[in-house]
């Protein structure tokens, strides 16, 4: 593996006294929430990448700042309640459909 | 000299004056493409008769004595995330290869309504994922000013035409630096926009909350040109902003006298090429000698910004790009049983590495279990980058970083190094968490002779002064010639 | 057998009545043609974003006053990530952690007593389309005509304790739905939808058992027979010493079963988080006033008013308080403390009803009115005028109006109650009618009825059948 060039200083992983690395990725169950399928033969060195990139995102230092997810001082403006028609026909939005029947998107058989 | 070597603003004043007209210009641009695109490979598609079609329109408009938009039959590229109705939108993907939308982004229909002339669409890196066009399905995009050497990324398609002169001015997004870092190494002028100022609707998601189209030119004042046309709130983008929003290229003046300019200690690293930081500091001195203030100032948490840009960006883009799913549009499997099995090979053929990479990394982070640790962690830094940003501006007009700690590196020496492509970005990823408008300027050639990038970081929907420090800087160096002499 | 207490939690989902979608500006319809109600937006497709519909937050927030709970002005949406054909973009737009309302309760009447339910949390999401299957052909069809129909979300605290409660409180939830006009809740049309989450524990703990959640529950009838059923089925497990696991369950009324559906490992992973296409949504405080101030008093309430004020039967006040009009006319009619409020419940569910029922008018295009309408039923309390007479008098009034004294003048409905008349009459009867008589003492009970019938006629239904009856029973016995 090549010499990982570092742009900022090294001095905060002494600072923080760790590195967290991260050991088991199940990359397998990952893929699986992705809806991915990687080739045995690309695993291992999917795993490697995976791996060195959760290192570098691991590096972020524990900070106890508070959190909100909202932002109230930038509200939403909300849309008005009209509807609009005819903008688009069928035909048009189903263009691009890898399989089309009686106007439906078709996908494999999917019960419940 | 031919058309496509001129600026925009200096052909909307010869199509004014008649002294060209929009199919000629067209004409001209189409054969420079022609005589270049395979040495460069800036496009995915051009639409050679819909081009010339606009210029025709145009000209008969302009015969008649209608009002033209100022813009009008210029030829612009639009990079291939940016739905165009009726035209192929691959972003650079199998997955999307023979996607036509059936309706335009908001930005096409600014561009349209100006008159202006779309050439075609620009190759990327794929679904904007990268820094050097190399993971385009495809094909590579070549830097104009050595065609060994990238173009960077994502915008390269946009960026190496503009250099190349295969078009006027292109419109590229820019997620962590895919505008500025690609002008940067190719020698041009791009923009990031403030966040909200550009709609989003039409363009390809990314990572939504970082995203924003911008202008790609020859000039500053052509930058500001295509801006003014582009920006403005959309009640399809609930993320855009409503304002006023200034006329840029009209209201364009030096204002060196006075400019506070901040000097991050963070962004001149052991990590930025000597040769960078040397030109950087002296386009700054320059702007210093013309009256503007130099004020070192600090922004402690630019050490983590790369880790926190990938933490957001990879969830957002894991969620955004799981509606490829083969099932309403794109690439389909042509093998599969049963619907998961559609999916996993759809998904698994459809999308190249990276592409996949950061899927992956996105849905680790916003899994469960790891919420907590990645993604709050991520938002938690992300607001001190933006608190940190705020009062720097307090004491600050505008901020000068290199855009890139080094020129064009050559083709295929970092595309098996995700992590060392990934540090590319380290001085444009912190406008894109804070929000922030930023601009690439073209400040020099180093030894290889290869174009090196000055970045300037401006206050929130403070583009005026932004573009008024650009095209300072652009005075004094008695404007770029941006223009790849290469080819 | 050990004593166990069924444990229910509910979850509703109702279709809103908007114009057009939660997301865009597509037409909210029921049974249109597959994909002709659809857009980029509402169909996922690359580059397209959301914008929030104003109706929905303010349906949402009425919901919340209506079930008595804290409104979050403050709040956002959130990304719900999974994959299904009928969900284009692959995640759904919800609320995760701060849902608009919290915290509320309802209150309503089961077997006449007052129960009370938790009302967890409302929150706004959008629906997803449909999957159409047929045995003939191999694949499935996806129409998205439904993607982006706005919801409402509610959910119950696991307060429920028994089937029959279960579908009270249902009713209750689409009757205040109706009422105040956010949803049609059409359930054949898949405008109203519960999941049913149910555990069983023995009386008297305080832990909650384990529980299923039952989805496929198409009926509020269904809901009973799928609470019995699983509460049954989980007994049963524990009994013989297995364990109830946690899980979701599909319920097939036709077989009157539940079926496991976790066909395989691990739950669902959704990988919340807030939407970043959309901002953070702020209500004022007067708009919310404004809704709050928007709803009428609510059927449950008036059910609990009319049962527990004016001593109606659950089933009447039932009847008068899910019909709008009715229940107007009621409390207008009692507020003039005129006539007894027992006989103004019997006009509104027995006259009334089967005129609007067979003119197909509404109450209020009649002649009739409050006072009106009181008026005549004072007349009957009084004995100025027979029941009967009073319905003469009725369905003149609500086809022309008037004045009910000059009707009763005019038709001659008065009806006599003078004692010593009604004696006398009597006693002319019962002159010429010894047979009768006779056939009374001989055991025969229905010539009273007879000779009362005898009386009426004389009078031509002026006596007071009420005194004539008495009358008669009286002067009968002293024969």
């Amino acid at each position: 593996m090549p010499l990982i060039k570092i742009f900022f200083p090294v001095r905060i992983y002494l600072i923080c006294g760790r590195m967290e690395i991260i050991m088991n990725i199940d990359i397998k169950h990952i893929a699986k929430l992705s809806r991915l399928k990687i080739e045995d033969e690309k695993l291992d060195k999917f795993e490697k990448n995976m791996k060195s990139i959760v290192d570098m995102v691991d590096k972020l230092p524990e900070i106890n700042d508070s959190l909100s997810l909202l932002d109230p001082t930038e509200p939403m403006t909300l849309r008005s309640d009209i509807a609009v028609t005819n903008k688009f026909k069928r035909e048009d939005l189903l263009k691009n459909a890898p399989e089309v029947q009686a106007g439906c998107l078709v996908v494999p058989k999917t019960v419940e | 000299m031919r058309l496509y070597e001129k600026t925009a603003s200096e052909l909307s004043e010869m199509l004014n004056n008649k002294e060209c007209s929009a199919e000629e210009l067209c004409k001209d641009v189409l054969d420079r493409i022609n005589e270049t695109e395979n040495k460069v490979g800036a496009y995915v598609s051009v639409s050679y008769e819909s081009a010339l079609e606009n210029a025709e329109k145009i000209d008969t408009a302009r015969q008649r004595g209608e009002k033209l938009h100022p813009l009008a039959g210029i030829p612009i590229g639009i990079k291939d995330n940016i739905s165009t109705k009726g035209i192929r939108t691959t972003c650079s993907s199998k997955m999307l290869e023979n996607y036509v939308p059936p309706f335009n982004a908001t930005v096409i229909n600014k561009i349209n309504n100006a008159g202006m002339t779309i050439l075609g669409k620009m190759n990327m890196d794929e679904f904007a994922m990268g820094s050097s066009t190399e993971t385009s399905y495809m094909h590579l995009t070549r830097n104009p000013h050595n065609t060994d050497c990238v173009p960077g990324g994502s915008s390269g398609g946009s960026a190496a035409a503009v250099a190349a002169g295969e078009a006027i001015v292109t419109l590229g997004s820019d997620t962590g630096g895919s505008i500025r870092q690609p002008a940067a190494l190719c020698g041009v002028v791009g923009l990031k926009p403030t966040y909200g100022s550009v709609s989003r609707y039409g363009l390809i998601a990314f990572a939504s909350s970082l995203d924003q189209i911008g202008p790609m030119g020859k000039s500053v004042r052509d930058v500001a040109m295509l801006q003014s046309v582009i920006c403005g709130h959309d009640k399809y983008d609930a993320t855009s902003k409503v304002m006023e929003y200034p006329d840029y290229a009209s209201n364009l003046k030096e204002n060196a006298k006075g400019l506070k300019i901040g000097i991050p200690k963070e962004y001149f690293g052991s990590g930025i090429d000597d040769e960078v930081k040397d030109s950087v500091m002296k386009a700054i001195k320059e702007l210093e000698l013309n009256g503007a203030e130099i004020k070192e100032i600090t922004l402690p948490s630019t050490e983590y910004a790369i880790n926190t840009y990938y933490i957001i960006a990879s969830a957002e883009a894991s969620s955004n790009l799981a509606r490829f799913d083969g099932v309403k549009y794109g690439y389909r499997a042509e093998n599969y049983s049963g619907l998961t099995d559609m999916y996993e090979k759809t998904r698994s053929e459809g999308f190249g590495d990276e592409v996949k990479r950061r899927i992956m990394l996105g849905t680790f982070v916003l899994s469960s279990g790891y919420f907590d640790a990645y993604y709050k962690k991520a938002k938690r830094i992300q607001n001190r980058i933006s608190s940190e940003f705020s009062s720097a501006f307090e004491e600050c007009d505008i901020i000068a970083t290199p855009t890139v700690p080094a020129s064009a590196f050559k083709i295929g020496v970092n595309i098996n190094d995700p992590v060392k492509m990934y540090y590319n970005d380290v001085c444009t990823v912190t406008a894109n968490i804070a929000g922030l408008p930023a601009i690439s300027l073209p400040c020099g050639m180093d030894s290889k002779n290869m174009p090196m990038g000055l970045q300037l970081i401006g206050n929130k929907f403070a583009e005026q002064t932004l573009l008024n420090s650009a095209y300072t800087y652009e005075k004094i160096c008695g404007g770029f010639d941006a223009l790849s002499k290469a080819l | 057998m050990k004593d166990y207490e069924i444990v229910v939690g509910l979850e509703v989902h109702a279709e809103l009545n908007t114009e057009s979608k939660i997301f865009c500006d597509c037409k909210n319809a029921f049974g249109l043609e597959v994909n002709t109600q659809v857009c980029p937006v509402c169909m996922g497709m690359p580059g397209t974003l959301p914008t929030l519909n104003e109706k929905v937050v303010e349906y949402a927030i009425k919901m919340g006053h209506a079930l008595n709970c804290n409104i979050n002005r403050i709040c956002k949406q959130d990304r719900k990530n999974y994959f299904y054909p009928d969900l284009p973009k692959a995640y759904q737009i919800s609320q995760a952690d701060v849902p608009l309302c919290e915290n509320g309760k309802l209150e309503f009447m089961v077997d006449r007593e007052i129960k009370t339910v938790g009302i967890t949390r409302i929150h706004i999401e959008e629906d997803a389309g449909k999957l159409l299957h047929d045995d003939s052909f191999a694949g499935s069809l996806v129409d998205m005509n439904r993607c982006g129909v706005p919801l409402i979300e509610i959910v119950s605290e696991p307060d429920i304790r028994s089937s029959a409660e279960a579908k009270a409180y249902l009713e209750t939830i689409k009757s205040i739905l109706q009422y105040i006009g956010i949803s049609d809740c059409k359930m054949q049309e898949g405008s109203i939808r519960c999941d049913v989450n149910v555990s069983v524990r023995e009386k008297g703990t305080a832990e909650f058992g384990t529980r299923s959640e039952m989805k496929n529950v198409n009926s509020f009838s269904a809901a009973v027979r799928g609470i019995e059923y699983e509460a049954k089925r989980q007994i049963e497990l524990i009994e013989a010493g297995e364990k109830v696991i946690q899980e979701t369950r599909r319920w097939d009324d036709a077989k009157g079963m539940s079926f496991s559906m976790r066909s395989k490992e691990d739950a669902q992973d959704y990988r919340y988080f807030p939407e970043p296409d959309l901002l953070t949504i702020v209500v004022d405080e007067e708009k919310i006033s404004e809704i709050k101030n928007s709803i009428p008093e609510l059927p449950n309430a008036k059910i609990k008013r009319y049962v527990t004020d004016f001593k109606l039967t659950q089933i009447d006040a039932t009847l008068i308080a899910e019909d709008m009009e009715k229940s107007a006319l009621f409390d207008a009619c009692n507020a003039l403390n005129i006539c007894k409020p027992k006989n103004i419940s019997n006009w509104i569910l027995a006259d009334i009803s089967k005129f609007v029922n067979e003119t197909g008018k509404n109450i209020s295009e009649t002649k009739l009115t409050p006072e009106l309408l009181c008026a005549i039923i004072e007349k009957i309390e009084k004995n100025v005028i027979s029941n009967s007479a009073g319905k003469t008098v009725f369905m003149e009034i609500i086809e022309n109006g008037g004045n009910i004294d000059e009707i009763i003048e005019k038709r001659g409905l008065a009806q006599n109650s003078d004692t010593d008349f009604i004696e006398n009459l009597v006693k002319e009867v019962f002159a010429n009618n010894e047979k009768s008589i006779n056939d009374y003492k001989n055991g025969k009970t229905n010539a009273l009825g007879y000779l009362v019938g005898q009386c009426m006629k004389a009078s031509k239904g002026k006596a007071n059948p009420g005194i004539v009856k008495e009358t008669v029973t009286k002067m009968l016995e002293a024969e």
